[in-house]
């Protein structure tokens, strides 16, 4: 095992490769705020990939309910479980300033075991902790769908709200839309003993080769977001492959330019932005869309980080759940995160346009600045927006998208309104 | 005379360094792979003598029943990660050979039958047998990994799964073979029940292990066990060229399993058997109901010596 540094954790971790970054990273940003589950996403990802024999219950993309929704069910309650299941692991994150490093430790520092080191401290002589999840779990992807948590209240004895109001909602539920998250230090790669799995150096992007696996499942078992998925009919495990031949360009659509993913892309609710990032988290690209909200404004947090395996989604987290709950599932970063999001800056409202105007992938984003036209305040700070022009560019420098903040609107003439 | 005493004292200390590590391995080792130890790379002593016999794989029981056992004492797979396996305790061995064909004959007791690989929670029974490629003799002096081969130590590995024994009898197990009420969206059985030509050539290229050409995912492979090579953990490939049969049944917790192929094969990667050679041989089970495949396994550490009349 080799030390590597986690910037999610702000620490350096044990995993068995080298730090050996790709040269650009396939990443997304995800507005869990914007979600309505519709499930386009998850039925791009079936009639593209997972439609044949022995992948009817695979879904590479899938929408859950949270807090007690999941596929396979309860997946991180039980990865959560085992992870607390030792009593060396406080899982703290220290997150003063002292802990904090703009680049190397934006969160904070997390104090607790990853599941690689919690597989050493258990002496398990396997690379993570993990359970494969049995045919059973993987049935009612949709399990607990729009189930809320209620209020937690005695409603024969007290009175129960008549709504619900920010910064918390009493009663709560919200969409978690997960595929593979690519990981920087994917655990199903380290599992797997014949080195099937492998992430490629150009876009990150990870996948099991087909000739090399031999169904062994201990990437199933390992993953702790259950995105490999083994398949009976051929006795070998597969998984999300980021749509690969759309990200090299080889989509005519997009005539040679990196195309977003099919999930990303068919996106009723605009909710995902998908794109290639710097893999160089040190120096993060300010004018890419995507790095700019994860790595500069913090407006986009990783899921689950302290898994340890560095994942490459990023949500920008719902703004009426419980703090504490969201804090576990993305970090100490939520407060700050939706604090900008809830008022977002001129900048942040400018970027949150570009989602889904494209299939074509954006490196590049500029503003050009135009009239205030409205304000008010929100939390009691003034919220300003200004009638911005936003411009998204291809890698190779092609303008592929050019919309306005303010989505401009005509007024009928007041003599053409029919009143009874 | 100063000089033989210089000499003698060397091999002494590195002989005791040697013991130092061997004893401190298991203390100091939290690694993926434990350090090779000398006595691995010391063969047991009592050979398994492959007798000359008149039989075919039709009365290869009663060839059998001629030859005496070899008992391989088996143990936990705690050599490298991932480790596991050792709910087996012995294999008995046996072999002969009439000239062409050389046969060996593998029991071991399993109370339960999995013949199955199709749910997540289901692995197969299995049983391989492993030469060295080239004639050797082995000593610590002159190694041969008895894992799993090494760098430019190639060893022949003959696969026996008892799913692929199922299929032989049964045909390949498709997904309805567990789930028989299920619905399938597209098929690409060779005849399947939506005539959709395009799809149904396009979802070739969509399956995985087929497409990849894998013979865990073949229908029709023909054989029951898989000719392959190794060069240590992690490398195991299955041959282009596949060579090996064999024949299982389960009967009463005991598995009976029969794996044969002609003594000279035209293949280069290919243990070559002949009459009067000496070899070495290594072995390990699988045990589907404990979860056992890759490292997890019941292994024989050391090479057992292996004698062709």
């Amino acid at each position: 095992m080799t030390l590597v540094h986690n910037w999610h954790l702000g620490r350096t971790m044990e995993y068995p490769f080298f730090e050996s970054r790709p040269k650009q990273q396939f990443a997304a940003v995800f507005n869990i705020n914007r979600c309505i589950a519709c499930q386009t996403c998850t039925m791009a990802h079936k009639s593209t990939w997972t439609y044949s024999k022995g992948q009817e219950y695979m879904w590479w993309n899938n929408v859950e309910t949270k807090p007690y929704g999941g596929y396979p069910q309860q997946w991180d309650h039980k990865i959560l479980q085992l992870l607390w299941d030792n009593g060396n692991n406080p899982m703290e994150w220290y997150t003063s300033s002292e802990d904090k490093k703009e680049t190397t430790a934006p969160y904070g520092l997390y104090n607790g075991d990853t599941i690689f080191e919690l597989a050493q401290t258990k002496g398990l002589n396997q690379m993570a902790v993990g359970y494969i999840p049995d045919d059973k779990e993987w049935r009612f992807p949709n399990i607990y769908e729009d189930t809320a948590a209620s209020e937690k209240v005695n409603y024969e004895t007290q009175a129960v709200s008549e709504y619900s109001e920010l910064p918390e909602h009493k009663r709560w539920f919200f969409y978690l839309q997960r595929l593979c998250n690519h990981c920087t230090y994917p655990a199903c790669l380290a599992a797997c003993p014949r080195k099937a799995i492998y992430k490629r150096k150009e876009d990150g992007i990870v996948l099991i080769d087909q000739k090399r696996c031999r169904g062994y499942r201990k990437c199933v078992e390992q993953c702790p977001y259950k995105k490999p998925m083994y398949r009976g009919e051929t006795r070998m495990s597969e998984k999300c492959i980021a749509c690969f031949p759309r990200v090299e360009g080889k989509d005519p659509l997009t005539k040679g330019r990196r195309m977003e993913a099919r999930c990303m892309a068919a996106c009723v609710g605009k909710i995902r932005l998908n794109g290639l990032i710097t893999g160089d988290y040190k120096k993060p690209d300010p004018n890419n869309p995507i790095d700019w909200m994860v790595r500069i404004h913090k407006v986009a947090l990783p899921l689950y980080p302290q898994f340890g395996t560095e994942p490459n989604i990023y949500y920008i987290p719902p703004r009426w759940a419980p703090r504490n709950y969201l804090r576990q599932m993305f970090g100490p970063g939520v407060d700050e995160a939706i604090e900008k999001y809830e008022r977002p800056s001129r900048k942040l409202l400018a970027v949150l346009q570009l989602f889904r105007t494209t299939q074509t992938m954006m490196s590049r984003f500029e503003i050009e600045n135009g009239k205030k036209i409205y304000e008010t305040e929100v939390n009691g700070k003034k919220f300003e927006v200004y009638d911005d022009i936003v411009t998204g560019y291809a890698e190779d420098g092609t303008e592929v998208v050019r919309i306005k903040v303010e989505e401009p609107t005509w007024e009928s003439d007041e003599k053409r309104m029919i009143t009874y | 005379m100063l000089k033989d005493l210089f000499c003698i004292s060397k091999v002494f200390a590195s002989v005791l360094v040697a013991l130092f590590f061997i004893h401190t391995g298991n203390v100091m080792s939290q690694g993926l792979e434990k350090e090779m130890s000398l006595e691995e790379n010391i063969p047991t002593k009592d050979p398994l003598v492959v007798k000359r016999i008149n039989s075919s794989i039709d009365d290869a029981e009663k060839a059998f029943g001629q030859v005496d056992p070899l008992k391989i004492e088996l143990q936990i797979q705690d050599l490298a990660f991932p480790n596991g396996g050792g709910s087996v305790a012995e294999l008995e061995v046996r072999g002969f050979h009439n000239g062409e064909t050389i046969f060996f004959n593998l029991i071991w007791s399993d109370s339960t039958k999995n013949e199955k690989s199709i749910t997540h929670a289901q692995f197969r029974d299995a049983v391989g047998l492993m030469f060295p490629i080239e004639i050797v003799k082995i000593s610590p002096e002159t190694p041969y990994s008895p894992r799993m081969g090494d760098r430019g130590k190639p060893v022949n590995i003959w696969h026996w799964k008892a799913d692929w024994e199922k299929e032989l009898a049964t045909g390949y197990a498709h997904m309805e073979d567990e789930y028989p009420n299920m619905f399938t969206d597209f098929d690409f059985n060779p005849e399947p029940k939506q005539i959709q030509n395009e799809l149904y050539n396009s979802t070739a290229l969509m399956s995985g292990g087929i497409a990849a050409g894998s013979l865990l995912s073949k229908a029709n492979r023909g054989s029951s066990v898989e000719d392959l090579n190794a060069i240590g953990f992690g490398t195991l490939t299955a041959q282009t060229h596949q060579d090996v049969k064999g024949k299982g049944s389960w009967v009463d917790g005991k598995w009976n399993v029969v794996v044969y192929r002609p003594m000279k094969t035209s293949d280069e990667f290919d243990t070559q058997f002949e009459p009067g050679m000496e070899t070495y041989f290594n072995t390990a089970v699988w045990d589907g109901e404990e979860g056992d495949r890759n490292g997890l396994k019941s292994i024989s550490v050391r090479w057992r010596p292996l004698k062709i009349e």
